[in-house]
């Protein structure tokens, strides 16, 4: 009746280390393999504490990114909330005018330069896609100008011949204004567009992040609808100042409309890599906690099978040795 | 202050509003007094690296970093 207990228990242990290559449980240099009467191999409990071991290390490693991304994220979020501010007065000026049709729109994706941050790269990505269905047809045309290692991966598979520019590196120094402007300037050098569609993550709280896109619009257009009218053509009722035209005014403001919302855009995205990995390595931790409870019970099942056979061993001798006489 | 010229004398010389408002954003940092003189410009560094696409592939790409690499 042991050996059938004995039996069923080394079959339990067999799937629970499935993942464990055959080998090392082969190998005679592990000294506590034990075979039973009946064929059934154990998992030796060497094995079973290397894996804990690293298990144990892997959860301790995730617990202090997590706290990494949990100070990083605080640091930013502050200048992230402070930078909505930017943008808003442009909003209230010009109106934000997604569903616009032009010919030429340029898609900026914001995205990480490094992983393990969780599924917000691969979401901008699909809505990056999204946006260049909706704007292709006859006579419009989209490109890409990609920020970030992590979305250049992905969209060189299938849409590498729409890419305009890419950029990396952006995270090296803390984020400023400085920085951005200088990247704004260079997109809007080497770029022509109509629109100009920026991806990113709106950071609303530490677990939810939105992909959210934003259009900035370029001066020709801007005198094109305000000719139309709606809210653009209220434009008219400004008083300027100064010797410039309204064209002037409008080219000025639609290159600074486009830095600052690329400036919040960058700072909303940042905070949202950080919440994302906060959470990614929390439920890592976890994850990795569960698994440590699930290898200690097997390897104190598999400690309770070696010594229950030894014991086994020593009584059946004694019990033959008895016999005998 | 804005100039009654038909183009604003910066524009003409080819810059972006941004560049303008750059340049001028530099000139006020260094007007700062010694400590927070180099705070901010210690703030303000810039560094990306750059690269065009052309058929879709990369070209070189183009280090813009006020500490260049060595």
């Amino acid at each position: 009746m042991a050996m059938a207990v004995f039996r069923r228990e080394g079959r339990r242990l067999l799937p629970s280390i499935a993942a464990r290559p055959i080998a090392a449980i082969r190998s005679p240099l592990s000294s506590d393999q034990e075979e039973g009467l009946l064929g059934v191999r154990s998992i030796s409990t060497q094995v079973v504490r290397n894996r804990m071991k690293s298990v144990k290390n892997i959860q301790k490693i995730t617990k202090a990114m997590k706290m990494v991304a949990a100070s990083k994220l605080r640091a930013v979020q502050g200048r992230a909330e402070n930078s909505r501010g930017l943008w808003q007065p442009f909003t209230a000026l010009l109106g934000d005018n997604p569903s616009i049709d032009v010919k030429k729109s340029v898609v900026v994706t914001l995205s990480s330069d490094k992983g393990l941050c969780g599924g917000i790269n691969s979401t901008v990505v699909k809505v990056s896609r999204a946006l260049y269905k909706l704007n292709s047809g006859p006579e419009k045309e989209v490109q890409f100008v990609i920020v970030g290692e992590k979305a250049k991966a992905i969209m060189f598979r299938d849409s590498k011949n729409d890419i305009v520019l890419s950029v990396t590196e952006l995270n090296k120094n803390p984020l400023n204004y400085a920085q951005v402007s200088v990247l704004a300037d260079d997109i809007l050098k080497n770029v022509e567009f109509d629109a100009l569609r920026i991806v990113y993550n709106k950071f609303h709280s530490v677990v939810a992040f939105l992909p959210t896109v934003s259009t900035v619009l370029s001066p020709e257009i801007i005198e094109k609808e305000s000719e139309i009218g709606g809210k653009l053509g209220e434009l008219d009722s400004y008083e300027i100042e100064g010797g410039e035209t309204k064209g002037e005014i409008l080219q000025n403001l639609a290159e600074f409309q486009f830095s600052c919302v690329m400036f919040n855009a960058v700072l909303e995205n940042a905070c949202s890599e950080m919440g994302a990995r906060m959470s990614a390595m929390d439920s890592s931790s976890r994850n990795a906690g569960e698994m440590l409870d699930r290898l200690t019970l097997t390897y104190n099942r598999t400690r309770q099978a070696s010594i229950t056979t030894e014991l086994i061993e020593i009584i059946s001798g004694a019990s033959a040795l008895e016999a005998a006489k | 202050m804005a100039s009654n010229a038909a183009v604003p004398f910066w524009r003409a010389a080819g810059m972006t509003y941004i560049t303008y408002s750059n340049i001028c954003a530099n000139l006020v940092r260094n007007c700062l007094k010694e400590p927070f003189k180099a705070e901010s410009i210690n703030r303000e560094k810039v560094h990306f690296s750059l690269s065009k696409w052309s058929d879709g592939k990369p070209q070189k790409p183009v280090l813009r970093s006020d500490t260049p690499q060595v």
